[in-house]
């Protein structure tokens, strides 16, 4: 390193740049001159060449849409299915602007298109590309396809276009289970370009080039990757105006998955004919306790999903939203009602296994249950009370309040939170389905949070009956039944059971595997469960009625929740309350008891007691499930009858 | 201390005009055909875009970003920046190193990583190129010897080549012309570029059979013989020569070009935007853009010419230069001069992150211009 470093020499470095520079610059204007002969020739020398290519350029590719999977329950009926419409399309450009008045007017009086569509039409293509073909009237009948056909070459720009669209067969039975679709709107295509932008993958994008309906809600929302397939291209050959003489290549379109559900139709038919026989506003949800697979999801009053699918008319759209009974509220999953009684038999089972209480706890019930140094009386549903000695399993049967609001004040609100938790209440099940409400499973942390108060013992006591702030979806009641079925083994509710790609199937794996949630001593599980058993039996069992004579074995729990609180003195009388305040009838429970195949929430809106109210349609889908479940015949029924 | 005050004519009068843009570090004329090359760029893409007022938001969102970074860079000085050069190369290819061990893929390409966000290491290599090689021979006497021409070389041809890996021709292409820029203007003997253009020579074939990919080779071969595949890249090419020569001396008019409205063309508003542009404004749109590009260019060299130090001159320079080949590759792809390479056309083309890098480059530019040592030191 003796060597020392040459001395820079700014004289020399600077000229040598400038020499260089100018060279650059030569060069850079020598290419850009290249570039521009190179246009020269294209644009002058070889000009009308190109030009007539131009012209007779009638040669395009254009994206297929792919073909939208089906979806089919599990026997393979189906649930939604594609129709072939015809569709009349209007290409402004071809049209002219000039001519665009007259050609509307006309054709709305050969076809009947009202003038609202007519108006709709034009506001749509307002600020789109003039080049590009736009849906004015959808579904065409026959006829009107040959009235169109005959009179085509009055209207240069207008085609008809035969198009799949979705449609649902059994239209409002399902639409709470399977969601549906409708046009892909602005803010759609939006949050689509952006999440491409964002992402720099633009497949997604490309894939809905020749597609314009989309999941809106429910599977067909959820499943919205796996239904749609992937877009197909044709190379086609075109008239002056535009039109497709042939198709030149094609790369066809792969169709989207088949969707295969647990649910059952003939059982989610008769749930809805059930609901819809008394009138009831309400939900079902009916549980494969030994896979979590969902048998039926029904929610009263229901609407048809197919008004959607081609566009909803303004007026049937506001009589949907302006609807008291609110027929687009999915009160299977979003609906989030008091759990009343139904959480009795889990709330049983935190006590005993914490040891707070035992079988032979016994309390007596005047009717009332008071804290201490407190005036407030929590009145039983029992005005004169149920007597003298009542254990947790009387209890359970005959729905004794007193002895659990006693049993909740004992066990403290921390450890009655923690316990239903683990049955899933107070956060979502993880359906596959985005609408899902997690409704609340109150707790100190949660009163401050949302209430900014401190707990009380008084609302521990609520707790103890499924009223206070405690609210539940009935999918999660239907869950928590399960559990119980299952002896204390949760497993993630699914409506799909697997996908179908070309035959090919592939099973829909859970997000949850199956969460063992009991604790300590069996025995005190199966308290719980003979004690549900018993609901259904008489002499004392509050669901006997609606269980008389059944075919089967089964364990419930009824639940009658108050929808109006009543003051101290007050009594509640079912003939002079208002019928928005009536009380809501619920039940849960499972079928056959010794070997479940089903598990069930009932819930109906202002319907009154749930005996006898929500407890006979559960008797009623049991029998029918278990009757009629042709993949497991006899054999279990056999171990229902025992 | 010799200093050359030939050619810097106009710093005696700079005290007097001390104005508020000067202040901000802003160059006007940079400024002005930056802005009208983008405003022209906004007309083609409503046109290419289908009438789409919501790609136009997008885009004019994505300027006002790059605007924005332009002008925060053109605030630094030189001589920091200087000094940040080899911290920013060895971060870039500490990145380039993680892409390679752990991107994410995305179609056959593996350039992305995810860092709280997702981001494309390249993009910063694209800076911290010509600024580390910058840095490099700033210090040393120049016209480089043997030495350090070698570690200039190994400095530039480290990262390209793991960028070639990922794969991206386009953007290993650009990386490697901003280094190479750079020895070139620190003064490279005249032999050296001789030999390494017979190198070239040498190297095509050895490159044909052993580096490139199946579908580089794809793109050259269909270059060649467009009609080889028809439906696919054979097609791009086919249909953009089409527009352009169909759009005549005058074009088909804003709104109008066929080819392009009617969809024949694919990519229109991104990567073959040129065309759309030929179609509708015609050899004299054509002539304009070129113009307003070569406009730049001589502006950014003129930069670089009174820079102060050796940093700047090299580093402004390389700039300038780098986007001039970024623009003569992708008008060279659109009309048939050069095989198909995924570079959009700069300031005009639709989106792309390439876009914030390009302007952050001409914040450098317009630092190097505005942050001037009134006396000599």
């Amino acid at each position: 390193m003796y060597k020392k470093q040459a001395i820079k020499d700014y004289g020399r470095e600077i000229s040598i740049f400038y020499a260089r520079a100018v060279i650059a610059l030569i060069i850079v204007t020598g290419l850009l001159l290249l570039l521009f002969v190179r246009q020269f020739k294209l644009q002058v020398l070889n000009h009308e060449s190109y030009q007539t290519q131009s012209e007779n350029n009638r040669i395009r590719i254009r994206p297929v849409a792919p073909i939208r999977g089906l979806i089919l329950d599990r026997n393979g009926v189906l649930l939604a299915e594609n129709r072939s419409i015809f569709t009349l399309e209007i290409t402004p450009e071809l049209v002219g602007r000039k001519k665009m008045d007259a050609t509307l007017a006309s054709l709305s009086e050969l076809l009947a298109i009202d003038q609202k569509q007519v108006e709709e039409f034009k506001e749509q293509i307002k600020f789109r590309s003039k080049y590009k073909s736009y849906p004015i009237k959808s579904k065409l009948t026959e006829e009107q396809v040959a009235l169109f056909s005959v009179n085509r070459h009055l209207f240069p720009g207008v085609t008809v276009e035969a198009r799949l669209e979705r449609f649902y067969p059994h239209g409002e039975e399902l639409v709470h289970a399977i969601g549906r679709m409708a046009a892909i709107n602005k803010q759609d295509m939006e949050k689509m370009e952006q999440a491409a932008e964002a992402s720099q993958d633009f497949t997604e994008l490309k894939n809905y080039a020749a597609t314009t309906k989309i999941g809106k809600l429910g599977l067909e929302k959820y499943y919205e990757a796996l239904l749609h397939g992937t877009v197909g291209q044709e190379k086609v050959e075109t008239d002056v105006r535009g039109r497709i003489v042939r198709v030149l290549e094609r790369q066809d379109p792969v169709a989207g998955k088949n969707l295969h559900l647990h649910l059952d139709y003939g059982l989610q038919q008769k749930a809805n004919q059930l609901l819809k026989e008394v009138g009831a506003r309400g939900a079902i949800v009916a549980v494969d306790p030994e896979t979590g697979g969902v048998l039926a999801l029904v929610s009263q009053p229901s609407y048809d999903p197919n008004l959607f699918t081609g566009g909803i008319s303004q007026a049937n759209y506001s009589a949907l939203i302006t609807s008291e009974d609110r027929p687009l509220y999915n009160r299977a999953v979003q609906g989030t009602y008091a759990p009343a009684s139904t959480i009795k038999p889990h709330l049983a089972w935190i006590a005993l296994q914490h040891g707070v209480i035992d079988r032979k706890t016994r309390i007596a019930d005047p009717g009332w249950f008071s804290l201490p140094n407190n005036e407030h009386r929590y009145r039983d549903w029992k005005p004169w009370g149920h007597g003298a000695s009542m254990n947790v399993v009387d209890s359970i049967i005959q729905s004794c309040d007193t002895f659990f609001y006693d049993l909740s004040v004992r066990l403290g609100i921390n450890r009655i939170f923690e316990g239903m938790q683990q049955f899933g209440f107070g956060d979502k099940t993880g359906l596959d389905m985005i609408e899902e409400k997690a409704g609340i499973m109150p707790s100190r942390d949660w009163k401050k949070e949302y209430r900014s108060e401190s707990w009380y013992m008084g609302d521990t006591v609520n707790i103890g009956i499924g009223q206070g702030f405690w609210t539940a979806t009935p999918l999660q009641l239907a869950n928590a039944s399960a559990v119980l079925a299952n002896d204390g083994i949760r497993f993630q509710l699914q409506l799909v059971k697997e996908f179908a790609d070309n035959g090919a199937i592939e099973v829909n794996i859970p997000k949850m595997s199956p969460e063992q949630i009991v604790t300590g001593d069996g025995r005190w599980l199966d308290t719980v469960k003979m004690a549900m058993h018993q609901v259904t039996l008489p002499p004392l069992g509050t669901a006997k009625t609606a269980f008389e004579n059944a075919p089967f074995t089964a364990a419930g729990k009824t639940g009658t929740a108050q929808v109006k609180s009543i003051a101290q003195d007050e009594t509640y009388d079912a003939e002079t309350v208002e019928d928005r305040f009536k009380d809501n009838a619920l039940f849960i429970g499972y079928a056959p008891f010794e070997n479940p195949k089903i598990a069930i929430a009932v819930v109906m809106e202002n319907a009154g007691g749930g005996g006898g109210n929500a407890a006979p349609i559960a008797r009623q889908l049991m029998e029918y499930y278990l009757l009629n479940n042709d993949s497991k015949p006899n054999a279990n029924l056999q171990v229902g009858l025992e | 201390m010799l200093k050359s005050f030939s050619q810097n004519p106009v710093s005696n009068t700079h005290k007097a005009k001390t104005n508020i843009l000067w202040r901000l570090h802003i160059d006007v004329p940079l400024l002005i055909g930056l802005l009208l090359l983008m405003g022209f760029g906004l007309l083609v893409i409503y046109s290419a875009g289908g009438e789409s007022i919501g790609l136009i938001k997008r885009q004019l969102i994505r300027l006002g970003f790059g605007l924005g970074v332009m002008f925060v860079i053109a605030q630094i000085p030189p001589r920091i920046l200087k000094m940040w050069s080899p911290f920013l190369y060895v971060v870039a290819v500490g990145f380039l190193i993680a892409v390679l061990l752990f991107g994410i893929e995305s179609k056959g390409a593996q350039r992305w990583i995810n860092i709280g966000i997702r981001f494309q290491p390249s993009e910063m290599m694209k800076l911290a190129m010509p600024m580390m090689v910058a840095w490099y021979f700033a210090e040393k006497a120049l016209p480089p010897n043997f030495k350090q021409l070698v570690a200039g070389l190994v400095l530039v041809f480290m990262p390209t080549i793991m960028i070639m890996m990922q794969p991206d021709l386009g953007t290993s292409l650009l990386i490697a012309s901003s280094g190479i820029f750079i020895i070139f203007f620190a003064g490279i003997k005249w032999r050296y570029i001789l030999s390494a253009a017979v190198a070239g020579l040498v190297m095509a074939p050895i490159m044909w059979f052993f580096v490139m990919h199946e579908y580089q080779k794809g793109r050259v071969l269909t270059f060649l013989n467009p009609e080889r595949d028809p439906l696919g890249a054979g097609y791009h090419i086919i249909q953009s020569q089409i527009a352009i020569g169909s759009g005549g001396v005058s074009g088909k008019g804003w709104l109008k070009g066929t080819q392009s409205q009617l969809e024949f063309l694919p990519e229109r508003h991104t990567d073959f935007i040129f065309a759309v542009l030929g179609e509708e404004f015609g050899l004299i749109g054509v002539a304009v853009l070129l113009a307003l590009y070569l406009f730049i260019i001589v502006r950014g060299l003129q930069i670089s010419l009174q820079a102060q130090d050796t940093y700047s001159r090299l580093l402004g320079a390389a700039i300038t230069l780098t986007f001039f080949v970024y623009l003569f590759v992708n008008i060279g792809m659109v009309s048939g001069l050069l095989p198909v390479v995924g570079l959009p056309l700069p300031l005009i083309s639709y989106g792309g992150t390439s876009m914030v890098t390009l302007l952050a480059g001409f914040g450098i530019l317009m630092s190097i211009k505005t942050h001037r040592r009134l006396h000599s030191r």
